[in-house]
């Protein structure tokens, strides 16, 4: 049911509010692409590593979308489709999977796409040398062999159900030319529609278009993409003309750009999720009492309206909502803040006897808000909550590297691939549990989930982890943000920019109308 | 020529100090180059292994010296969030901090001397009153907050100037011009105001001046004598002052620059101090400090030049 | 002229007395929660009865708000110039008034400390140690040290050559007397101007600090974190920066013209 909704809710934010320009010159000139012209977008945030494997940034994967074709990719039912592969298969065992590459890909660097370069990139993924964010997507992998220069047979040890859906986004399935490795933190080299021509870090990336895309070369000569953090700067300079798009309308402007009916506007659903972390090696977290204390005194509705003015919507899960594993008999805490005080107190913390420090990111704005807002509810609950702003660095070497916070907040970006989700984000051992959680518990179901091959059960051990991480309050999970751009008149083929991640922009199929 | 040579000296001497300093307060920020070289993909043993290597496992004063060493020898190390070599970087954006700082400088000179004059003439008058409240007013706000005025009414209601970015004038030498104008004036507006009070003080003390009564008992009109014999005696002083305010300007650019967008020193000492790009901030700082009193001492240098008395004191 | 003085002087006091006085009383009267507490419904409002500056992007009241922030942002300015005048004094006095290679020594690292802008150094210093209310002071208190230590060593060294101190020192009378009983009296009124002035340029640091987000930390409400705040809203509501930056400018202008009307009547020799 609450899926049937979600889906609902996705297609109408997807489809329904494209706002065409005024003029219906423009609107007619936008279903004849040209081809020409150079587009300056403001990104929402900064990149950092360029390296595809690397990286593990939502910023820097939304602009490498660009430069980089993964073996498979998905459509927008996360279905497994063909991308630089143009067929594959798997052995009924599922332990082989053999695939077909496309004839004729050319790479940045002129060098044509054979079964070498794909074992080259699967092969440095899963070097612990290269430190890869999906290493371990490899894990299973016993061999990589290339009969001939278009087929490629991976042979697993082990069966690895979310293997090729893993290898559909670029942090795993990328392929880079043979040998690129040193060169691709600095100067990303891919098979995307557009060449990477160079970055100045904190301020901008040139992109170009690449003539011999397999796909057919892009419509536009060049895109520029701008980082501009601070929304009021970045919608400004699409109202003065200085930028033709922007990500990430501001929240608290979305109603008025709309009603204004001067930009196109495109908005879906969910652009990532956020939720607030409790750092389970802090002794009060250790306490599940207290971890569910502290969720029954946030208000997810209050604070989503109050952090992003209600652009968004509230979760008790981090699945993503059309997929099939999201558990949706699960609903969030409501706010209590007596039952919350009760807790604390059985707990051994009585009001006043708890001092948090809460670390939130200057990178996210309204994670500034949402801290201000949660002090108020903690105060009154008897907890004094204090705010340390951190800049993106320190914050991603104070809480993600060296774990050192008690409470914090945080969004993911294209995690709808389960497996990655759940195994990296609440496993012991996986790579982004920088909140130090140890349940036994979701430790077998994740392992589980790996080797059960048939979809619907395996969808059945994720909804067992999103419980057993709700009854625990691992994490208190807040909501869903939506999605949008904003455009000048002139920007065409809008309805092709997003990738099904909800993260990744391609501007493949985008021109603009001189 | 004694004179010089000993302030030559002096100023190498204050140029070691500022490099000590420097390095001292970079090496006690959180975190060391290894973490952050290493990122989100560090462990314990790679970072030691990379700490090792790096050499920053050596005592301070060899580090000291590997650092000013490569200085000298025009081997600057590289940034690691910019992943280019420091030295190019800092050349670039220097060239692009000098455009705002001279814009604001002679948008600040340019309204401060006739101002500052003006008040002196008309000294304790109306005239008075209003230019040195005016100027009170210009120094009581936070140049930022100029700078979000400016860009509220010339970007966004008016329309006429960008809000962000930087040009290089050699690309485009009036985008460059309209690129740097708004910063410019958001920098020039406080300084302004310092300067017309000092116009106006200078101007005071010169108009009751000896010469200045010979001058009108001559018979020139009130405005030659201002124009001619006043103010020509009181510019040097005031662009004493001007060049004195370098250092403060260089100060202001980190915000300015940070809300303009515009890819200057500031802005680049800004990204260096966000990022902890521990190479970057020891260049930026270095520079900077360096800038400003190569620049206080320049402007000594002229002001001996001008007025030789001062080597006798 | 007298009467411009008079003027300039009598205002200055006034707005001065006046911040000072809400600083130290509005904590007093009002709860500290005014300040903090959120309405939902009223966000973003323009000034109404109700609240007679506005509100900001979390329906506080910045009437609240600006006046409780009042605390804050003196508070912050006035212990960093007090802390630069602790370092300051004695540097200065013990350089002006014994010369030699000790002045020597402290004015070449002080001249070297000027050369580092005074808000980068602060910057640094808040970026090094991290950002919060005690971090700011130090990092306001030091960047400014240099600058006081220079003036109070200038006007250590006039003292120490004055006549009458010399002959006193010929007399025989100790250095710790001497420090005691004729230089520091004679140096009070250059330090009261100096403080003033340092604490306008202190209010407009804290800000830029703020600013910049390696000043004071939310929710507390500070002038300079107000300013940072509004830079969001601004287009649709305007008060939430034209409120707090108005206090700014108020007080900084009220303690530049108290400043300037002190120095003619204590310290009518420095001019700039």
């Amino acid at each position: 049911m609450k899926r049937r909704d979600f889906l609902s809710n996705t297609t109408a934010l997807f489809g329904a509010t494209m706002f065409s320009g005024a003029a219906p010159m423009i609107a007619s000139a936008q279903t004849t692409p040209v081809t020409g012209g150079t587009l300056i977008w403001g990104h929402s945030e900064t990149t950092q590593n360029l390296d595809m494997h690397q990286t593990g940034t939502a910023s820097t994967g939304r602009v490498l979308q660009n430069v980089h074709n993964s073996i498979v990719t998905v459509d927008k039912d996360f279905n497994v489709i063909p991308m630089l592969a143009e067929s594959f298969d798997t052995s009924d065992d599922g332990l082989v999977y053999t695939f077909k590459l496309r004839a004729g890909v050319k790479f940045h660097n002129g060098a044509e796409m054979t079964s070498e370069d794909v074992k080259y990139s699967f092969e440095r993924c899963a070097n612990p040398d290269t430190g890869a964010v999906n290493f371990e997507v490899f894990n299973a992998v016993e061999s990589i062999e290339t009969p001939d220069p278009l087929t490629v047979v991976v042979t697993l040890n082990a069966v690895n159900a979310p293997f090729l859906s893993r290898l559909a986004e670029n942090g795993a399935g990328v392929i880079m030319p043979k040998g690129s490795g040193d060169v691709q933190g600095e100067t990303p080299i891919g098979a995307g529609p557009f060449k990477f021509v160079r970055r100045e870090f904190g301020n901008e990336v040139e992109l170009e278009r690449f003539d011999d895309y397999w796909d057919g070369p892009a419509y536009l000569d060049k895109v520029i993409a701008r980082e501009i953090p601070e929304p009021t700067v970045r919608l400004t300079g699409l109202r003065t003309g200085e930028l033709h798009m922007i990500n990430d309308i501001p929240a608290d402007r979305m109603a008025e750009i709309e009603d204004a009916g001067e930009m196109q506007v495109v908005k879906w659903f969910p652009l990532n999720w956020d939720f607030v972390n409790l750092n389970h090696t802090f002794e009060p977290f250790q306490d599940a009492r207290v971890r569910k204390a502290f969720d029954l005194i946030i208000d997810k509705e209050v604070l989503l309206d109050g952090a992003l003015w209600g652009q968004g919507a509230t979760t008790a899960s981090p699945s993503y909502p059309t997929s099939e594993s999201y558990n949706s008999d699960l609903s969030q805490r409501a706010q209590d803040i007596d039952a919350a005080r009760a807790l604390l107190d059985e707990a051994g913390y009585p009001a006043g006897s708890l001092d948090i420090v809460f670390k939130a990111t200057t990178n996210y704005p309204y994670h500034i808000e949402s801290a201000q807002i949660l002090v108020e509810w903690f105060r009154m609950a008897g907890v004094n909550l204090s705010i340390e702003q951190l800049t993106w660095a320190d914050w991603l070497s104070q809480c993600w590297v060296d774990k050192d916070y008690q409470m914090t907040m945080m969004n993911f970006f294209t995690l709808w691939e389960p497996d990655f989700l759940y195994y990296s984000l609440f496993n012991s051992t996986g790579a982004f549990n920088y909140r130090g959680i140890n349940d036994p518990e979701i430790d077998k179901l994740t392992e589980e989930a790996r080797i059960t091959v048939d979809p619907a059960a395996r969808a059945d051990v994720y909804k067992a982890v999103q419980q057993r991480v709700f009854d625990e309050t691992h994490d208190i999970f807040l909501w869903f943000r939506n999605g949008s751009i904003g455009a000048q008149p002139d920007v065409g083929g809008l309805d092709s920019i997003v990738h099904p991640n909800g993260s990744n922009l391609n501007f493949h199929k985008v021109w603009l109308n001189a | 020529m004694a004179y010089i040579l000993n302030r030559l000296l002096s100023v190498l001497l204050t140029l070691f100090l500022i490099s000590v300093i420097t390095f001292a307060v970079t090496n006690i920020l959180p975190g060391d180059v290894a973490m952050m070289i290493m990122g989100t993909q560090s462990n314990p043993e790679a970072l030691a292994g990379l700490r090792e290597t790096l050499g920053l496992n050596d005592p301070l004063v060899v580090q000291y010296g590997r650092w000013i060493g490569g200085l000298l020898t025009g081997d600057w190390g590289q940034s690691l969030v910019f992943k280019e070599a420091i030295g190019p970087l800092i050349a670039q954006k220097v060239v692009a901090s000098s455009l705002i700082v001279v814009m604001s400088m002679a948008v600040a000179l340019i309204a401060a001397i006739p101002l500052g004059v003006w008040a002196a003439v008309h000294r304790d008058r109306w005239q008075d009153s209003t230019s040195s409240t005016a100027a009170l007013v210009g120094v009581s706000l936070p140049d930022f907050f100029w700078g979000i005025m400016l860009i509220l009414l010339f970007a966004r209601a008016l329309g006429w100037l960008p809000s962000s970015g930087f040009v290089h004038p050699g690309d485009d030498f009036l985008g460059a011009i309209r690129h740097a104008f708004l910063p410019s004036l958001a920098l020039g507006l406080g300084l302004m105001a310092h300067l017309t009070r000092m116009t106006r003080a200078t101007m005071i003390g010169i108009m009751g001046q000896e010469f200045i009564r010979v001058a009108r008992a001559k018979g020139l009109s009130e405005r030659e004598v201002v124009w001619s014999y006043g103010l020509r005696n009181a510019v040097g002083p005031v662009l004493t002052v001007a060049g004195l305010q370098i250092g403060y300007l260089f100060g202001s650019i980190i915000v300015i620059e940070s809300l303009f967008n515009f890819t200057g020193m500031g802005w680049l000492t800004y990204q260096a101090l966000l990022n902890r790009d521990i190479p970057l901030i020891q260049s930026t700082v270095f520079v900077i400090a360096a800038v400003v009193m190569l620049t206080n001492f320049l402007v000594d240098l002229l002001y001996v030049v001008i007025d030789p008395r001062i080597r006798l004191s | 002229m007298r009467r411009f003085f008079k003027g300039k002087g009598l205002i200055g006091t006034v707005i001065v007395l006046a911040v000072l006085l809400v600083a130290v009383l509005a904590p007093l009267v009002i709860p500290d929660s005014f300040a903090t507490q959120m309405n939902m419904r009223a966000r973003l409002s323009g000034p109404t009865w109700e609240h007679f500056f506005g509100t900001d992007q979390l329906g506080r009241d910045l009437f609240y708000r600006v006046v409780l922030g009042a605390q804050t942002s003196i508070m912050i300015a006035g212990a960093a110039v007090l802390m630069s005048i602790v370092i300051g004094l004695p540097l200065g006095i013990v350089s002006g008034y014994f010369g030699g290679w000790i002045d020597n020594v402290l004015m070449r690292l002080v001249d070297t400390l000027l050369s580092f802008p005074a808000l980068l150094l602060a910057l640094t210093i808040s970026a090094v140690l991290g950002p919060n209310l005690t971090n700011t002071i130090i990092a306001i208190g030091v960047a400014f040290t240099p600058f006081l230590a220079r003036i109070i060593r200038g006007e250590a060294l006039r003292v120490a050559q004055m006549p009458y101190v010399e002959a006193a020192r010929a007399a025989g009378t100790t250095d710790a007397w001497m420090i005691l009983r004729h230089i520091l009296p004679n140096i009070m009124p250059a330090i009261i101007v100096q403080s003033t002035i340092s604490l306008a340029f202190a209010i407009l640091a804290e800000a830029g600090l703020s600013f910049l987000g390696l000043g004071t930390q939310p929710p507390e409400a500070s002038w300079g974190l107000m300013i940072q705040a509004s830079r969001d809203y601004l287009d649709v509501a305007p008060w939430t920066a034209l409120v707090p930056g108005a206090a700014v400018a108020m007080t900084v202008l009220g303690l530049n013209l108290f400043g300037d009307t002190l120095r003619d009547v204590l310290d009518p020799r420095t001019e700039t």
